[in-house]
């Protein structure tokens, strides 16, 4: 029933000026709903390409094809999921190809990430010697970075993004029941990972330096 | 329900997707399951972790700029064009 607004052919250029206000309208819809997402699709993008200028070209094409496209967002479903969605298709399609292997990590691109981020360990000083709060950052995210990518992906847009099991099973092409075993096998080989670098700050010894 | 059943369902317990079925399974296991008690606050705390602990970027001013304009941009050609 909201389709139906499409067809407004616009013939002549008489309506030049009802045209722009249309197109004003437009913009301020877009920005109000679609805009706002831009720091949530920057991350996303981060990860899947690994690169900063590449991230950038990726939300800037995503954007773009959105803003075309905008009259088929079915308004009042969530809009960062129909976002997200575009980008990930732009990624398969244009970037992935030219993009470094799955499963390398660029640990300098890392570094520079997290260079500027504190020790967090330092204001954790909870008595309860809980491993996780020994975690660093950089560790958190490399150990999410190691995982496969179709467990890292529901996991991502699960946890970092908060997205329903149902908006992810329409992102990722794949029934709910996949969604939901992902994350489970995704969360076990992360939760392995996590651990494994708590080991080596030997979580459980409550050494004091 | 024994504790595979339950374990693999845990994943879903922390997301809060379990159908209302399953909650009721799930719950009345975990009350009579010390272990699967634990590793479900474990299991919290995984997601916890990634959400808290995973950092987020602001996407940079200039890109912010340039989405703005893109749809100045597009709407202007728009009027020109019309064409998709
Ligand atoms: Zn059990």
């Amino acid at each position: 029933m909201a389709k139906s607004e499409t067809n407004h052919p616009a013939k002549a250029s008489s309506k030049k000026e009802t045209l722009s206000r249309e197109e004003n309208l437009k913009q301020l819809e877009f920005q109000k709903e679609a805009v706002v997402h831009i720091n949530s699709l920057y991350n996303y993008a981060l990860h899947l390409t690994m690169n900063p200028d590449d991230a950038e070209d990726l939300v800037q094409e995503t954007y773009l094809k959105a803003y075309r496209f905008f009259n088929s967002f079915e308004r009042g479903t969530n809009c960062k999921a129909w976002l997200f969605k575009i980008l990930k298709n732009n990624y398969i399609n244009s970037f992935r190809k030219n993009s470094k292997e799955p499963g390398k990590v660029d640990y300098d691109l890392i570094k520079d990430f997290y260079h500027s981020i504190k020790d967090t360990r330092i204001d954790t000083s909870e008595a309860d010697s809980d491993y996780f709060h020994t975690l660093l950052p950089e560790e958190v995210y490399l150990a999410l970075q190691s995982l496969p990518e179709e467990f890292r992906e529901v996991i991502q847009l699960c946890d970092i993004e908060g997205f329903t099991y149902e908006e992810i099973a329409n992102m990722v092409e794949s029934p709910i029941g996949t969604v939901r075993s992902r994350l489970y096998r995704g969360r076990k080989l992360l939760r392995a990972q996590l651990e494994s670098y708590a080991k080596k700050y030997g979580y459980n010894t409550d050494t004091d330096q | 329900m024994n504790c595979n059943k339950t374990r693999v369902l845990m994943s879903v317990a922390v997301d809060g997707e379990l159908t209302v079925k399953e909650e009721q399974l799930f719950l009345l296991h975990l009350s009579e399951c010390e272990m699967c008690r634990v590793e479900y606050e474990e299991a919290k705390k995984t997601k916890l972790i990634i959400r808290e602990k995973i950092v987020r970027f602001n996407a940079p001013a200039s890109l912010v700029t340039m989405i703005m304009q893109l749809s100045d941009v597009d709407a202007k050609k728009a009027e020109g064009t019309l064409s998709l």
